[in-house]
């Protein structure tokens, strides 16, 4: 009996979910509802109503990631365009499994931030003899064969690092030696490894500039923290902490503080991101630089989406603009600043 | 209750044997929960179709053997383990370093079938070195495979710490050729190698000696060791079979993303540990199937295929949901597999 | 004295402490003035004090685990569980009209602490009621866990600006990081009430044979749900630390793998994931071990890419020098050289005898 009863139970459930609503899934205004209206709008807004995108996402491992989802749901919403999205907890095997659904659900254009650059040659394959345009955001593939996506909108993180590179050596022009410590991301990740290559590539030319100790810090506060309280009692006269990303700065700057230590004064310190906790404390003084990576990708998207949809050409690689921050250029910006 | 169903059954004996024959089979706390957990992957498929557009095709079924064809490997390795009562922790960082000592040597010019070579002996041996630590030194396997994780991983990230690609023809011809099933359904050439992985495995457990040990492990150690069974070799050998399969798997997932990628495969032992555990086999050891793992695997598979279809869950409610469904799975399983008295 | 520390080096504590003193004393090779601890502002600091505070939560979390393995469970949540617990509070106060008045912070603390129970009730109930293998269990409430966090702070880092609340993580009580003295109070009373009371007895009986303690009137199923609802208050307890601690509630990254540590710590200490007999203190020399080995990453400077190398051999060493074999081996050897002075027991090997 309870046997039977717990079969019903259990079918109950299964068409619950299959009859209920998707607003009970969402944070965005992704919902079916917003598809009809796209649908009304369809003659101002070209042929975009009907189409439908396929969105992998790397995950949301951090502040700066659900910003970038923020993004491009609200853009793809207001645009009235349908949008599929897929969160792959930051594994390569579930946005691959994500893309051939994709490709199996049959939509029209297919983007996603490769969570690596290597390994996509199959399924892009696929996707191109399915005849689904695909488009990347944030990073890109290594593909020796690139009619395999459309465009390539994103970031370039050796770029970044360059920038870092840069400021550091115009504000110690005149210093003897300069001892930094690096803050590194989580070891093996794109952003990380390219921001240490393009951030040496600059200052490695001086012999002056001497990095002392470069640890990872994951990208988290509480790493950077933690690194950097261990690095100064062993390396009490560093002079600048060059961190891959806002979050271990925010950290460092707890460290700092802790040892009796003012920082952007005593210890300078420069980061890449520029979100909205790193911007305040740049605009405090208390960081002295920062590179931006900005994550509102979402305008852009919708913009290539919809000319690839309508069969125009786009460029190969579009570099989202994304500038520095002084702290007067922090102070005037804040107030604008959407993540 | 068993009294009134009797009284229903047709009068007929034959047809009244029968039913109760696969009523006991039905009921019975070895095949109970493997046919629950097919009965409940049915309805989900059926709940699938019902309410998403295209997802009643043959690829979409086809497409969960292609895109987990890896995990079902993996999930027969970590069978052989947990039947032995032990646990194997180190198989996703083991897939990872696989992958990333295939793309480096293939990089590095040597021919496919030696790195394939290399791969599944060092990926063995690293289980045999766990295996051995588990028996001889009496580590705990937790403790033991948590160490393997730690040294593979760190393997990974010291042969490279950017990814590499992978551009050998073999792996290449490997990953993109495509079976043709009739329509324009097809698998890939890992789907066999994984279906053959399992033949193989369910005829070992089955019908060998050692099979038997494994099992018989499982249940009680000592009384294995009373009836003069190779106690000690099989608990060593379980994990360089678990070893084998990771490595198997790993050369699978590097057909699958032609890349040697350090932080790849993180948190996958979970996946296989919960595949096996949905396919009925128990933690403590003694009672499990290897095709329960493999049906344990398409139903994690199909749970992810939902989601996407559904399109709209975000990072964190599909985090809830995975864990939600999951949860009735357990729940329904241990309910209707209680035995009634 | 001398039977004293026959004991002791015959405990399977030994080695780990070996192993911490060995850490230490690369620590000081590598940096002179690791040891020193100075007095800034009114309070210690120096590499000591951090190592203790930054493995507080650790502590915390493993004290839990411990007392859950005993009986022959395990909880995965508690990372989750820590991650729920920053994510309650930080949102409570950030939608409170007064952060800074210590009472909404003692409110915003209280019930993040009961959400940490109930999630631990949750776990125990399915362990305990409904029989489901504890891994399990609480993987469930893993990933679905982290995924509640993340909806709560909606996946955002919540920066938190309330004074009373950081005292948690920056603040000192005579001289010593508010965390660790929290940890030292937690441990020093779980010890106080599993020894001094039966409780403890309980505890390991139930792991050792769980049916044979039911029958022996011991109520093993309302103490394995308070065991689990007690390890989740813990988590819950670190988690408020940890977000204190980097003022921020990081539904991401709070508590990630902080499960693997703890439990790494309890089986350094001794206890055995088999259930059964337990040691607080050799879980404390155990978080000692894992929170130096990741300060001796830093202060040596070993490069971020042989991190988990180094971290593996470490655990391997302790872990083969703990075991029965070697010890068995190296108490052959000591009978060998000193004949005839009686030799201590052999501790007999654990066999799994199931019921």
């Amino acid at each position: 009996m309870k046997k039977y009863a717990a079969i019903a139970a259990f079918g109950a459930a299964a068409l619950t979910l299959a009859g209920c609503s998707s607003d009970g899934g969402t944070d965005g205004a992704t919902d079916g509802a917003t598809a009809a209206a796209g649908e009304t709008e369809a003659a101002a807004a070209g042929d975009a109503g009907d189409m439908v995108v396929g969105f992998a996402q790397v995950g949301a491992e951090s502040g700066w990631r659900t910003a970038n989802t923020n993004d491009i749901q609200r853009a793809f919403s207001d645009a009235g365009i349908e949008l599929k999205f897929s969160d792959a907890q930051q594994k390569q095997e579930n946005q691959i499994k994500a893309i051939r659904s994709y490709i199996q659900q049959g939509v029209d254009i297919i983007s996603f931030s490769p969570v690596v650059e290597t390994g996509w040659d199959a399924v892009l394959n696929e996707a191109k003899a399915a005849g689904i345009p695909v488009i990347l955001t944030d990073r890109s593939v290594d593909s020796e064969d690139d009619s395999l996506y459309e465009s390539f909108l994103g970031s370039d993180f050796v770029l970044e690092g360059n920038k870092a590179g840069e400021w550091v050596v115009n504000e110690y022009a005149d210093a003897d030696s300069v001892k930094i410590i690096q803050l590194e991301g989580t070891t093996g990740a794109a952003p990380a490894i390219d921001r240490a290559e393009g951030f040496i590539d600059i200052i490695g030319a001086d012999p002056k500039f001497e990095i002392v100790a470069s640890q990872t810090g994951d990208f988290t506060r509480a790493g950077g923290k933690e690194v950097t309280e261990a690095l100064l009692k062993s390396n009490p006269d560093v002079d600048l902490i060059y961190a891959h990303n806002d979050d271990m700065g925010l950290g460092a700057i707890e460290a700092i503080e802790a040892a009796g230590l003012e920082p952007g004064v005593d210890i300078k310190i420069v980061t890449v991101d520029a979100v909205h906790d790193g911007m305040q404390a740049l605009a405090d003084g208390k960081i002295n630089f920062i590179v931006e990576c900005s994550p509102l990708l979402g305008d852009q998207l919708v913009e290539i989406a919809t000319a690839v949809y309508n069969g125009e050409t786009v460029d190969k690689r579009i570099v989202t603009e994304e500038t520095t921050f002084t702290q007067d250029e922090a102070i005037a910006a804040l107030p604008e600043r959407a993540y | 209750m068993s009294s009134t169903v009797m009284e229903r059954l047709p009068a007929n004996s034959a047809t009244r044997g029968t039913l109760s024959a696969g009523r006991r089979i039905i009921t019975s706390p070895k095949y109970a929960p493997v046919l629950v957990t097919l009965g409940l992957f049915i309805a989900m498929f059926v709940s699938g179709g019902v309410r998403y557009d295209n997802f009643w095709s043959p690829q979409v079924l086809l497409n969960l053997f292609v895109d987990n064809a890896y995990l079902i490997v993996l999930a027969v390795g970590m069978t052989f383990v947990i039947l032995t009562g032990g646990i194997d922790l180190s198989v996703g960082s083991v897939i990872a370093l696989s992958a990333m000592i295939c793309a480096k040597l293939l990089e590095a010019g040597v021919p496919a079938a030696g790195v394939i070579a290399v791969t599944l002996i060092a990926t063995s041996l690293l289980g045999l070195g766990m295996g051995l630590m588990i028996h001889v030194f009496k580590v705990q396997p937790f403790i033991a495979t948590l160490a393997g994780m730690f040294l593979a991983r760190g393997l990974c990230y010291v042969i490279s710490e950017a990814s590499i690609s992978i551009n050998d023809p073999f792996f290449v011809s490997m990953a993109s050729t495509r079976i043709p099933l009739g329509g324009s359904a097809s698998i890939t050439i890992s789907v066999i190698i994984a279906l053959l992985v399992v033949a193989v495995a369910f005829y070992v457990l089955h019908y060998s000696r050692f099979g038997r040990t494994v099992y018989a492990l499982g249940g009680s150690e000592q009384s294995g060791t009373l009836m003069g069974l190779p106690v000690g070799r099989t608990k060593v050998l379980v994990y360089v079979v678990s070893g084998l399969c990771s490595g198997i798997s790993g050369v699978l997932y590097s057909f699958y993303t032609l890349s040697g990628y350090s932080l790849t495969a993180v948190g996958t032992e979970l996946d296989a540990i919960a595949a096996v555990v949905i396919g009925g086999t128990l933690l403590t050891g003694g009672y499990g199937f290897v095709l329960g793992s493999a049906l344990g695997v398409l139903v994690l598979g199909l749970i992810q295929t939902m989601i996407s279809y559904e399109g709209t869950l975000s990072s964190w409610w599909t985090r809830i949901f995975i864990g939600g469904l999951l949860l009735v799975f357990i729940v329904l399983q241990k309910v209707l597999t209680r035995r009634r008295d | 004295m001398s039977a004293q520390l026959r004991n002791f080096t015959g405990s399977r504590v030994f080695w780990p402490v070996v192993i911490l003193v060995g850490l230490i004393i690369v620590d000081v090779i590598a940096f002179p003035g690791f040891l020193d601890i100075t007095v800034k502002e009114g309070h210690l600091f120096g590499a000591p004090i951090d190592i203790l505070r930054n493995g507080a939560p650790t502590l915390l979390i493993a004290v839990g685990m411990t007392l859950v393995i005993a009986t022959r469970g395990i909880d995965l949540s508690v990372g989750s569980i820590a991650a729920i617990s920053g994510a309650v509070v930080s949102a409570l106060l950030l939608n409170s009209p007064t952060p800074d008045n210590p009472w909404t912070v003692v409110q915003a603390v209280g019930i993040a602490l009961i959400l940490g129970f109930i999630l631990g009730v949750w776990n125990g109930t399915l362990v305990a009621y409904l029989k489901i293998q504890p891994i399990i269990a609480t993987l469930i409430l893993m990933t679905a866990g982290r995924g509640v966090a993340m909806l709560i702070t909606e996946g955002q880092i919540l920066t938190l600006h309330s004074k009373p609340f950081e005292w948690f993580g920056s603040g000192f009580i005579a001289g010593f990081p508010v965390a660790v003295v929290i940890a030292a109070v937690v441990l020093i009373l779980t010890m106080l009430v599993v020894r001094r009371s039966a409780l403890g007895m309980f505890i390991e009986s139930v792991g050792i044979n769980p049916e044979a303690s039911r029958q022996a009137g011991i109520r093993s199923r309302g103490l394995l749900l308070g065991i689990y609802a007690f390890c989740a208050l813990l988590a819950a307890l670190a988690g408020l630390i940890i977000t204190s601690d980097q003022t921020a509630a990081d539904a991401n990254n709070t508590g990630l793998f902080i499960e693997l540590d703890a439990i790494l710590a309890v089986v350094i200490g001794g206890t055995s994931l088999m259930g059964g007999r337990f040691s607080l203190i050799g879980t404390l020399v155990g978080v000692l071990v894992i929170q130096t080995l990741v300060t001796t990453v830093y202060i040596v400077g070993i490069p971020p890419v042989a991190t988990m190398v180094f971290k593996a051999i470490v655990v391997i060493a302790v872990s083969l020098l703990q075991s029965p074999t070697t010890n068995e081996k190296f108490a052959n050897w000591r009978k060998d050289r000193r004949r005839p002075t009686p030799t201590k027991a052999i501790e007999p090997t654990r066999e799994k005898v199931s019921a």
